[in-house]
């Protein structure tokens, strides 16, 4: 059950979305309370990465989408950016052919110029170990950096809520702490996180709530200091639906 | 003589070479080639013939109006043409919908401007040499595009964003940069390059509707040969086309230097279809 | 609710159907027919000269609409073997070269050197990408028109050279008018049944869903080939024709103006269809007539056509005309498979060898797809392969359907080792597949589509299909019925004649499939199929394969859906990061810790 009776920062209602003809998520309901960390977990092809787009205005939806007591309906991501809502997407895509400070500087396109590089420096002051390669090309970093860039990218903008999609995936387990150590500052910053991610023990060592997500729908929701959390996921996933 | 071949044929290849650059910008911005690309080089020639000659304004003035003439056709490219059908499933529209634009384009230009071509009037008040303004202009122009583009793409937030669009779109969706915004501002620049084409090299081409298609093909040979999106590689290939088509028009006459430059053109493509440049990279299923 | 009973399939019933549409299908035809045969009866010289043009351009655009409308490729420039066939006519007629030959001779020759041309114009498009294709048409339609200009003592350079006046009774002007009138009907009847043979569904399989052709055996160089052949010998024909026509020709009557007329013509008549072309074609060359002020606009309006239709009606006249696909379907249709017809389908020997892979290894660009895998798919079971995303399995599905070559090991069918790289040769070795997005050609029905899924079983020629002959007739009633039985076997008999665009994505899925039982293949890959599914369907889905494995054929199934692969496999194997996790019986792999891991991420 939700937690306190404040409105939650992201509140997701009856969501429902696909690809072209191809439904994928049918009514998916969740929040995100200001300052949690979420964590969203599930098989391939549950739908995670496709809720992570819907809401951040990369997919159409239907259904009921609130930020911040505002209506995502129609928003681009565009809108979600500037209305606080930041989106890492999946697979550390950053833009290689740039510096990494041109790549952070793209995050902060919509923003005056004189706020511009004040908001870099903020964001490299949290990252030094990209902060010591800001001219070198994105191309030039290694997977892990190139994550944690790509985080920095969607911090850039001081977002209420960053969206992370698979931010281990690909990546050493050392890299991989390192990311997640990422997380654990923003949390304790105040920033709402909503985090996919594969790794199950990890992210139920970091998050507050936990979903879990199977062929379309939500299967689970608990807090994380419930017990015998795996083995109740573990069941949601591999369980037949009834016949 | 051949410093009138040289001459002629880097000036001419330098047009192509613009041409090319249009199309690999408008391609840079939205994945797709435009037919307009060589429409809007003969607009560059037309409309800088109607401002200056026929309405007699200064050049400069009509230099400036040709360039935004440019820059207001590519827009309308992207908005009506490129736009509408990226979204669709059936992937090849693109050819079609722009096609029909730019024949659009050409003919309304040969009825109201006229189908013969007219004259283009000489830009600086300096007498004729060899080494004539016909034959630098388009290499200024050609020269300045290139190094205005790398200081575009290099040193300034809005080059980074074209950049950040032709490399991974989806990625700069998500970050939130205006893609749509960016990819007709893109158009614009193309349109402007290419209208540039046409008035820096107004008095070799004249103004003429019908070097419409001449320059859809001419201006698309360096794109082909120099790989999709470099621009780089097009100019190099567009130089090397301006000095072989001239060598060939000396040799064997007009007629049999197209065929020549034609052959020359199919067989490099289909020995490598990506071009000379690029590596081949297919993912299919 | 199965329908135990085995009903008969109702074969002639179709087949009376089938007879009653294709009437229905011909009557615009036999209306322009009647209307073209009594022309002179109404109309006066003048308008006769303009329906004579219409006749002679409308056979150039009969060919170009098999290579443009059907096979999607974008030849703009097909003016070129009009000017080519104009020119070979008259020359050979004139006898400037040699001894003048009689123009109906003539006209036989300007329609090989119009084939010839057809195909070396033609041909790039299997090595080129759209736009670059379309540029070189382009540019051969230049070069053509410049030769001619250049090649005086051939062609008479800029004065030109005379036309054809062919022998009574077709040298009057209405005796020229049937000529060409008759010969527009012949390429209008010749066409009609190219689209509605297996070679005109395989052109548009090439243009819709180019992939699934080659995996249903279609080899786009030999179709295309033909096509292009075909079209190229028509439009110089055409050419001929125009030669007389216009008295006297020059090669400013050869303008890019006309090839974007027919070009145009196709597309505002829609693809995939004949009488919408012929209308067209029909409209454009009537249309300036009108008013004297449209002709010098003619082209800008037919451009303007092309980019309204572009925009806002891409499939044209026909798609306007399409009256049947407008009735609305029934909302809560279910998909009703009737797995007893398989046994009827298949034929599928039970001891035929396994599909085997040994030690497959495959990196792309320093990434290890594969590390190392075995695989044996036995005939007559069903195999399931699951894993996370990026384990290997659509790669490994790809290698099998020969779309990769293995950097190591072997893909071995009953021992013999497979061919590799050949994708379209899988078809004809009873390899049959399915895609994880169903790629299916929108524009044709359910049935065109599944019988796209047996082209190869066909027997007759290009030629024969061209003619109609009985050959041809025998392959369609074939393919007609074997895809009515699949259509019925997987339940979606009564969706037959309806455009496949207008599917729900669960049907879509369904209709792969029967398209590819038409292989009758002794192995089935299935790229999972149970996406988009709902839980009835995917039941349904599940009794269809076990009737498939039980008829003999192996099935490979690649699946992510829990449901699927334990109720019906026989056998799992597990990736993960290419290389076997676990391989064994359905209860062995869900009690195994290693994979449980793998699926959560551990």
């Amino acid at each position: 059950m939700p937690i306190s009776g404040a409105d939650p920062l992201l509140d997701i209602a009856g969501l429902s979305t696909g690809y072209g003809k191809i439904g994928v998520l049918r009514g998916i309901d969740m929040t995100v309370g200001a300052g949690e960390v979420v964590a969203l977990l599930g098989p391939n092809g549950a739908g995670k990465t496709t809720l992570l787009r819907a809401v951040s205005g990369l997919l159409p939806w239907s259904g009921s989408v609130r930020f911040g007591g505002r209506d995502l309906a129609g928003s681009s991501p565009r809108d979600t950016v500037k209305a606080g809502l930041a989106h890492v997407v999946e697979g550390h895509r950053v833009f290689t052919q740039l510096e990494v400070l041109d790549n952070l500087l793209l995050a902060a396109y919509d923003l005056p110029r004189s706020e511009r590089m004040l908001r870099v420096e903020e964001v490299f002051a949290l990252f030094p170990e990209i902060a010591a390669k800001r001219h070198e090309r994105a191309a030039a970093l290694s997977g892990g950096q190139q994550q944690i860039l790509a985080v920095a990218q969607g911090l850039v903008r001081r977002p209420r809520l960053l969206m992370l999609d698979e931010p281990s995936a690909g990546l050493s387990p050392v890299l991989v702490d390192r990311v997640l150590v990422v997380v654990q500052r923003l949390r304790e910053a105040g920033t709402a996180v909503l985090l996919v991610e594969q790794l199950i023990e990890k992210a139920l060592a970091l998050a507050d709530r936990v979903y879990a997500l199977a062929r379309g729908s939500i299967v689970l929701e608990a807090r994380t200091s419930e017990a015998d959390l795996p083995h109740r996921l573990e069941h949601a996933y591999m369980a037949t639906a009834s016949r | 003589m051949v410093a009138s071949i040289v001459l002629s044929g880097v000036a001419i290849g330098c047009i192509y070479a613009l041409i090319a650059i249009t199309y690999n910008v408008m391609f840079s911005a939205s994945r797709v080639f435009s037919f307009t690309a060589g429409t809007l080089g003969m607009l560059g020639g037309v409309l800088g013939s109607l401002f200056i000659a026929r309405m007699g304004m200064p050049v400069a003035v009509g230099f400036l109006l040709a360039l935004a003439g440019g820059a207001v056709f590519g827009i309308v490219t992207e908005i009506v043409a490129v736009r509408p059908v990226l979204k669709s499933l059936d992937q090849h529209l693109y050819v079609l919908s722009t096609l029909a634009l730019a024949l659009m384009i050409q003919q309304f230009t040969a009825i109201e401007w006229s189908t013969e071509p007219q004259p283009f009037p000489r830009l600086l008040d300096i007498a004729h040499v060899e080494f004539d303004q016909q034959f630098w202009l388009p290499m200024l122009a050609c020269a300045a595009v290139i190094v205005g583009l790398e200081l575009l793409y290099r040193h300034s937030l809005i080059g980074h964003a074209f950049l950040a669009i032709a490399e991974d779109n989806y990625a700069a969706r998500a970050l939130g940069l205006p893609e749509r915004r960016l990819r007709m501002m893109s158009y614009a620049l193309a349109g402007a390059i290419g209208a540039l084409a046409g008035f820096a090299g107004g008095e070799m081409l004249l103004a003429f509707f019908a070097n419409a298609p001449m320059l859809t093909f001419y201006g698309f040979v360096p794109v082909a040969l120099g790989g999709m999106g470099n621009n780089r590689g097009a100019v190099v290939a567009g130089l090397l086309l301006g000095l072989f088509q001239q060598t060939a028009n000396f040799l064997v006459g007009g007629i049999f230097a197209s065929v020549a430059v034609f052959t020359v053109f199919i067989i490099v493509l289909l020995a490598r279809p990506e071009g000379i440049a690029s590596p081949a990279l297919r993912r299919r299923v | 609710m199965m329908d135990t009973q085995a009903t008969p399939l109702r074969p002639s019933r179709a087949n009376v159907r089938g007879s009653v549409s294709t009437l229905g299908a011909a009557l615009p035809f036999l209306a322009l027919l009647v209307v073209g045969v009594s022309l002179p009866l109404f109309a006066g010289g003048y308008w006769g000269v303009i329906a004579t043009r219409a006749c002679v351009y409308w056979v150039l655009v009969s060919g170009l609409n098999l290579v443009v409308g059907f096979a999607g490729q974008i030849a703009i420039g097909w003016v070129a073997l009009l000017t080519l066939g104009a020119y070979t006519t008259s020359v050979l007629v004139a006898g400037n070269v040699m001894p003048a030959l009689p123009p109906y001779l003539a006209l036989a020759i300007a329609a090989v050197v119009g084939a010839i041309f057809g195909l070396v114009i033609g041909l790039p498009a299997l090595r080129l990408r759209t736009f670059y294709f379309a540029i070189t048409t382009l540019g051969f339609a230049t070069i053509v028109t410049q030769v001619a200009l250049a090649w005086q003592s051939v062609t008479g350079g800029g004065v030109g050279v005379a036309g054809p006046v062919f022998p009574e009774p077709f040298a009057s002007q209405w005796g020229f008018y049937y000529f060409c009138f008759g010969l527009a009907a012949i390429c209008t009847w010749m066409t009609a049944n190219i689209a509605a043979s297996r070679f005109g569904r395989a052109l548009t399989a090439i243009r819709d869903a180019e992939v699934a052709a080659e995996a249903c055996g279609i080899s786009k160089p030999v179709l295309l080939g033909a096509v292009f052949l075909f079209s190229g010998a028509v439009a110089a024909v055409a050419g001929g024709l125009f030669a007389s026509l216009q008295s006297y020709i020059t090669p400013d009557a050869f303008t890019l103006d006309l090839s974007v007329l027919f070009f145009i013509a196709i597309l505002i008549g829609g693809r995939s269809s004949i009488f919408g072309p012929l209308l067209g074609t029909i409209l454009l060359t009537v249309l300036p007539e009108f008013a004297a002020p449209l002709v010098a606009w003619s082209t800008f309006l037919y451009a303007v056509l092309l980019l309204v239709i572009v925009l806002a009606i891409p499939g044209g006249i026909a798609e306007i005309l399409d009256f049947k696909n407008r009735r609305p379907l029934e909302s809560d249709r279910a998909i009703v498979p009737r797995p007893e017809l398989i046994v009827r389908l298949l034929d599928a020997a039970p001891n035929g060898g396994a599909l085997t892979l040994q030690q497959v290894a495959l990196s792309f660009g320093g990434v290890r797809a594969i590390d190392g895998l075995d695989l044996e798919i036995r005939p007559g079971q069903v195999h399931g392969l699951i894993g996370p995303n990026g384990s290997g399995k659509t790669t490994t599905l790809n290698v099998i359907s020969g779309y990769y070559a293995p950097q190591r090991g072997a893909v071995r069918l009953n021992g013999a080792a497979m061919h590799v790289l050949a994708h379209h040769r899988r078809a004809h070795m009873r390899i049959a597949r399915t895609f994880q997005t169903p790629r299916i050609v929108g524009s044709a029905s359910v049935l065109q589509n599944v019988m796209i899924g047996g082209t190869i079983d066909g027997e007759g020629t290009f030629v024969e299909s061209l003619l109609s002959l009985p050959r041809h007739r025998r392959d369609e009633a074939m393919l007609r019925d074997t895809a009515m039985l699949a259509l019925a076997a997987v339940g979606l008999e009564q969706l037959a004649p309806v455009r496949a665009d207008r599917l729900q994505h669960s049907e879509l899925r369904f209709t792969e499939i029967a398209r590819a039982l038409m292989l009758r293949p002794k192995f089935l890959l299935l790229d999972e199929p149970a996406a988009g599914l709902s839980v009835e369907e995917i039941s349904r889905l599940s009794a269809l394969l076990l009737a498939i494995a039980r008829a003999g054929t192996g099935v490979l199934l690649v699946e992510h859906h829990p449901d699927l692969i334990f109720d019906i496999c026989h056998h799992i194997t597990v990736l993960n990061l290419g290389k076997t996790l676990a391989a064994g019986t359905p209860a062995e792999i869900r009690s195994h810790r290693e994979v449980i891991n793998a699926y959560l991420g551990g």
